[in-house]
């Protein structure tokens, strides 16, 4: 295979993952909700994605629309557990990416059931070569990633962000503040999951098949390896954990093929990501770029005002 | 279509006796430790495959694998509190990260016992007579699910209700703080009940296998009408549980015979168990718990 189609490849993964990414630490890293069914999302906005570009309709509104279905879904879903404890909404949110995925794969006549449903590129250039293809892809994905990073950053940096933190940190505390915590968190579950529409929705196209197998609940936990060790709360480290996981998941194909080893490399790769999650939970929680603190007015007045009376004093 | 009740309703107590077995340990873990063990699936598949190794590979027969499976698996169940989850908690993780831990953990099982015993799945050789009675279907090994479960399930209430570790258990899972003031140590109630709940896991497993057929995924199959069973019995309680696991298995089976009529696929019973979770949450987020005594 073309080296640098691979690696374009590779990056084209980094982006959507990236996203997912990115949208799991809006929940979880900000807000403390344990979304372990993502990919119920990432699946809904593929799906939505897949069905409406077969009728014609423009690739961008297909994209939104894979938002808003995801974002629904995401409501739905999280408004009967968002009152209770963060395991109540993890064990519901787990089953519906089942159901969701069973449904998919049992009726046929939504999208090919097992055999899934071939999607049509985004943009499609005529003759274009698999070299420009992707990088077309590389274009529209990052294009997509770089507005979610600017949405999350600028969400989390606001009045906004303190208070989902707040809500992480101490939700009655914040209920007593008079933040009304299901609404906050019924909202971030709303945005999280329109990102992993989205996503979704650049998944099926890049890849222009996709299949109920390629969304198993092995990719929600993918994306929360990412989190886990990029560093939670801090929208930087994310990326740089999906970059490590998905370089990680090329390196270990590529070994692969080379290495003779006595476990089979499939089951090996999955427990070795198994053993990741835990040192790293054991060894360093807070992943390895640590949480920023929120930037306010407030705090770089502070720090001006340090720096300025440093210099008078000297 | 003609509906044989009778078969539905005894197939109800098949599938209630292998969740109350099943979500036994489940419950009375995430009671005491606070945090739902998405492991224990996999304790489950460990606890079916040591029975295929000890029935099928070793030749032995299958109440010492019913001894044996439940020892092993009930101490790798302890052994993963012991090793991993309270070392963790002491380190001060949340609740959150411990259920991500647990499904970590779940993945390093799962694809160890893949790694051991391959991906395809296999059966236990052994055949059960069957026999009608009326217009009932029976076979031996239901029957003996459903004396396993239900005896299991009295020895528990004994061992809750008359034994010193059984109220140490009952104490420790209403008030931590309180018992350890007591002098109950604590931290080995908790690990008898993992060691049990493991332990009680195996068993279910072992009956799955020899019901039907057994692959790394066999745990994860049934494990989400556990939760579904933990959480309307009320996290924690094991009246409750039995009840739940009772009631799950009555609505899986009429809704099995339902989506019949209505011709969608079966696949969908899980479904069902979610649609009860989903009503719980909504109705009685405490499950039933309060109309039992706590255990």
């Amino acid at each position: 295979m073309d080296p640098l189609l691979y690696i374009f490849d590779l990056i084209v993964y980094i982006g959507i993952f990236g996203i997912v990414a990115l949208s799991l630490n809006l929940e979880f890293g900000f807000t403390g909700l344990a979304n372990f069914g993502k990919v119920a999302f990432f699946l809904a906005g593929a799906y939505t994605y897949a069905l409406l570009s077969q009728i014609g309709i423009p690739f961008y509104l297909c994209l939104i629309a894979g938002a808003l279905v995801s974002a629904v879904f995401g409501l739905l879903v999280s408004l009967p557990a968002l009152r209770l404890r963060a395991d109540y909404l993890a064990i519901v949110v787990l089953t519906f990416g089942e159901i969701l995925r069973l449904i998919v794969k049992s009726e046929d006549w939504i999208a090919g059931g097992d055999w899934g449903i071939s999607v049509s590129r985004a943009i499609s250039l005529v003759g274009a070569s698999p070299r420009v293809n992707a990088l077309v892809n590389i274009g529209l994905v990052y294009l997509c990633l770089l507005v979610c990073f600017l949405l999350v950053q600028l969400l989390t940096n606001s009045p906004y962000g303190r208070v989902i933190r707040a809500i992480r940190e101490d939700e009655i505390a914040a209920e007593a503040l008079g933040k009304n915590r299901a609404k906050y968190k019924a909202q971030i579950f709303m945005l999280g999951s329109a990102m992993a529409g989205v996503a979704g929705g650049l998944y099926a196209q890049y890849l222009q098949c996709i299949l109920p197998g390629m969304f198993m609940p092995m990719v929600t936990f993918t994306v929360w390896i990412m989190v886990l060790l990029g560093g939670p709360a801090n929208n930087k480290g994310v990326l740089v954990g999906a970059m490590l996981i998905e370089v990680f998941d090329r390196g270990a194909n590529i070994a692969k093929d080379y290495l003779i080893l006595p476990v089979d490399p499939s089951n090996l790769q999955y427990i070795l990501f198994g053993a990741l999650i835990i040192l790293v939970l054991f060894y360093r929680p807070q992943g390895l770029l640590k949480e920023s603190s929120v930037k306010t007015k407030a705090l770089e007045l502070a720090r001006y005002e340090r720096s300025a009376a440093k210099s008078k004093g000297s | 279509m003609e509906v044989n009740w009778a078969q539905v309703l005894f197939n109800s107590a098949i599938t209630g006796s292998f969740y109350l077995l099943g979500a036994v340990g489940l419950t009375l873990t995430y009671g005491l430790s606070n945090f739902p063990n998405f492991a224990h699936a996999e304790l489950i598949t460990l606890g079916a495959f040591i029975g295929y190794l000890l029935t099928e590979q070793l030749g032995l027969s299958l109440p010492i694998a019913f001894v044996v499976s439940f020892l092993c698996t009930g101490l790798v169940g302890f052994l993963c509190y012991r090793g991993i989850f309270q070392p963790l908690a002491k380190r001060g993780a949340t609740i959150i990260h411990l259920m991500v831990t647990s499904i970590a953990l779940g993945f390093i099982l799962r694809h160890s016992i893949g790694a051991i015993w391959s991906w395809e799945p296999v059966y236990f050789t052994a055949t059960w007579s069957a026999f009608d009675v009326g217009r009932l279907r029976v076979t031996a090994l239901w029957i003996w699910l459903i004396v396993t479960a239900l005896s299991l399930a009295l020895i528990m209430h004994f061992l809750l209700v008359r034994t010193k570790i059984g109220k140490a258990i009952r104490a420790t899972s209403s008030n931590p703080e309180l018992a350890l003031a007591s002098g109950i140590n604590t931290d080995r109630v908790i690990w008898i009940t993992w060691f049990i709940g493991a332990g009680l896991a195996a068993i279910a497993g072992i009956f799955r296998g020899a019901d039907t057929q057994i692959w790394p995924m066999t745990g994860w199959d049934v494990i989400l009408p556990m939760f579904a069973v933990a959480i309307l019995g009320g996290i924690g309680n094991f009246y409750g549980a039995i009840a739940a696991a009772f009631i799950i298995g009555l609505a899986e089976n009429v809704g099995v015979v339902g989506l019949t009529m209505l011709g969608l696929s079966t696949t969908y019973r899980i479904g069902i168990a979610f649609l009860i979770l989903i009503i719980t949450l909504i109705v009685r987020p405490q499950g039933l718990a309060m109309l039992f005594r706590r255990a």
